[in-house]
């Protein structure tokens, strides 16, 4: 049954967050408490902080992140594809390789466009 | 060595003792309590329970074997990196400075831990527990020998570990995106904006380069791969997937030259500059043991994994190529400067993605000829 397959992965897990977790709470007891209202500000080499940090943040890499969205999904079928590899017939291996061929032009196509894209 | 076995035997022991202290004395008392005890004892002594507790015992064996392993990877790298750069590393704390990592993390310890006012206070106490939480998670599926891994109560290690292993690695940019927004510190923010990044330059040629291996084998199991090896290692005929895979493991544990997130000399510490004290402990100890994690997995999918001659156990041989792993990436981070964020998407994208592609039609060819 899946839930006895999987049960010492899920104990291993709940003992992985658990070895951290009761390291930061037994810390507690041994470490000095000094409260002082400068140590909390947000460190920045000294200088006093301008503006927020939780801003709309420009990240400059939004061609390689549609293409990995693409892709992800794309090694999801070619995992399973290799898995049965040799219980497929010819015309089915011939395919998938066919679909990668063509999701490289893809690829090429995009990375070739993004670099008159790139600010 | 059987894991479970042992296990199963130390289990079987304190359970015993366990039905000892409460048939045995307990029940000694007048009627109602004592049977109550007695049902206690009895009830430890089911297989349900000394199955369970078999389990524990289990991952509490791995998680420390691989907690020690992490402490001399830990000794290994500071000693090497320091003969690269013409010191002599640590030498104080136990011989030959072996004991200086344990110093550092019972400094680290007994520090004041500082929460600056205008963090998330959600994100930034959740981010640390799912970072460490998913890095031991991943040792839970890495077998060191057909015996020493994580099984069942039939014996069966876990189907599908491999593909568990690399879903449990893809957690940790997450939690590093989640901290760094949640601190709400400009280095922080752009440390964690840079983790999602290099995740999207590195994971797709590292998981068409295991596509590779699954096509060789035919099977998601660390047994069955390692078993695939007899006669040769995967290592050889795709010399080129080894290669990219290894690339793409360092991206993946964060070490120079892909240590983008916490570039120490443009972003401070980068993601973690605003935890302190035993959070930033597990933090760099938790990148070695993801690295250690890494070196064993490539160890089990290109370098033959426990195989080896029979003069050394099954558990040795594993751990000396996985050092050995490891000390090729000791010998990167001395010699190569960190790389830019779009150098590293330009790498993942132009150069291993093509070369993982190559990798599989190499191994396509391969078993459509019928040579493994």
């Amino acid at each position: 049954m899946l839930s006895d397959t999987y049960l010492p992965i899920a104990l291993f897990a709940v003992l992985a967050l658990a070895v951290p977790a009761l390291v930061f709470w037994l810390s507690r007891y041994f470490r000095p408490i000094q409260v002082d209202e400068c140590q909390k500000t947000t460190y920045e080499c000294g200088e006093e902080p301008i503006g927020e940090a939780q801003i709309q943040f420009h990240f400059q890499y939004y061609m390689f992140a549609i293409i990995f969205v693409a892709f992800d999904l794309v090694s999801i079928f070619i995992i399973l594809w290799t898995l049965v590899f040799s219980d497929i017939g010819e015309i089915a291996k011939a395919m998938v390789v066919t679909f990668l061929a063509i999701l490289m032009l893809g690829v090429t196509y995009a990375l070739k466009k993004e670099e008159t894209l790139w600010i | 060595m059987n894991l479970w076995d042992v296990s199963y035997a130390i289990s079987k022991f304190l359970m015993d003792i366990v039905n000892f202290i409460f048939s045995g004395i307990l029940g000694l008392i007048p009627d109602p309590v004592g049977s109550f005890f007695e049902g206690i004892g009895s009830w430890s002594v089911s297989a349900g329970v000394v199955n369970f507790i078999t389990m524990l015992l289990e991952a509490l064996i791995i998680i420390i074997v691989a907690l020690l392993n992490v402490i001399i990877l830990i000794w290994i790298e500071r000693k090497i990196l320091a003969r690269i750069m013409d010191s002599r590393g640590p030498f104080y704390v136990g011989p030959i400075g072996f004991f200086q990592n344990i110093a550092d993390g019972a400094k680290l310890f007994v520090k004041q831990i500082i929460i600056p006012r205008k963090v998330d206070k959600f994100g930034y106490q959740i981010a640390p527990l799912i970072f460490v939480g998913s890095s031991f998670l991943i040792l839970s599926v890495i077998p060191l020998s057909p015996g020493f891994a994580v099984t069942d109560s039939n014996g069966l290690t876990i189907p599908g570990g491999i593909l568990f292993a690399f879903a449990v690695f893809a957690i940790a940019p997450f939690s590093i995106l989640v901290a760094g927004w949640s601190e709400n510190n400009k280095y922080t923010l752009i440390g964690g904006m840079r983790s999602a990044a290099q995740m999207m330059s590195y994971e797709i040629p590292m998981l068409l380069t295991v596509a590779s291996v699954f096509l060789l084998v035919g099977s998601f199991e660390f047994s069955d791969v390692v078993s695939a090896q007899q006669n040769i290692w995967f290592g050889i005929p795709l010399f080129l997937g080894l290669i990219v895979f290894i690339a793409c493991m360092i991206a993946e544990v964060e070490r120079i030259p892909f240590d983008l997130p916490e570039a120490e000399a443009e972003l401070v510490e980068g993601w973690t500059t605003e935890y302190c004290g035993m959070r930033f402990g597990f933090f760099m100890f938790t990148e070695y043991m993801r690295g250690y994690a890494g070196c064993g997995i490539a160890t089990l999918l290109f370098l033959g994994g426990w195989l080896g001659p029979d003069f050394i156990p099954d558990e040795i041989w594993f751990l000396i190529k996985a050092y050995i792993v490891f000390l090729v990436f000791i010998f990167i981070r001395g010699a190569l400067p960190r790389i830019r964020t779009d150098q590293i998407l330009d790498l993942g994208w132009k150069r291993l993605l093509p070369l993982a592609v190559l990798n599989l039609l190499i191994a396509v060819a391969i078993k459509a000829a019928g040579w493994i």
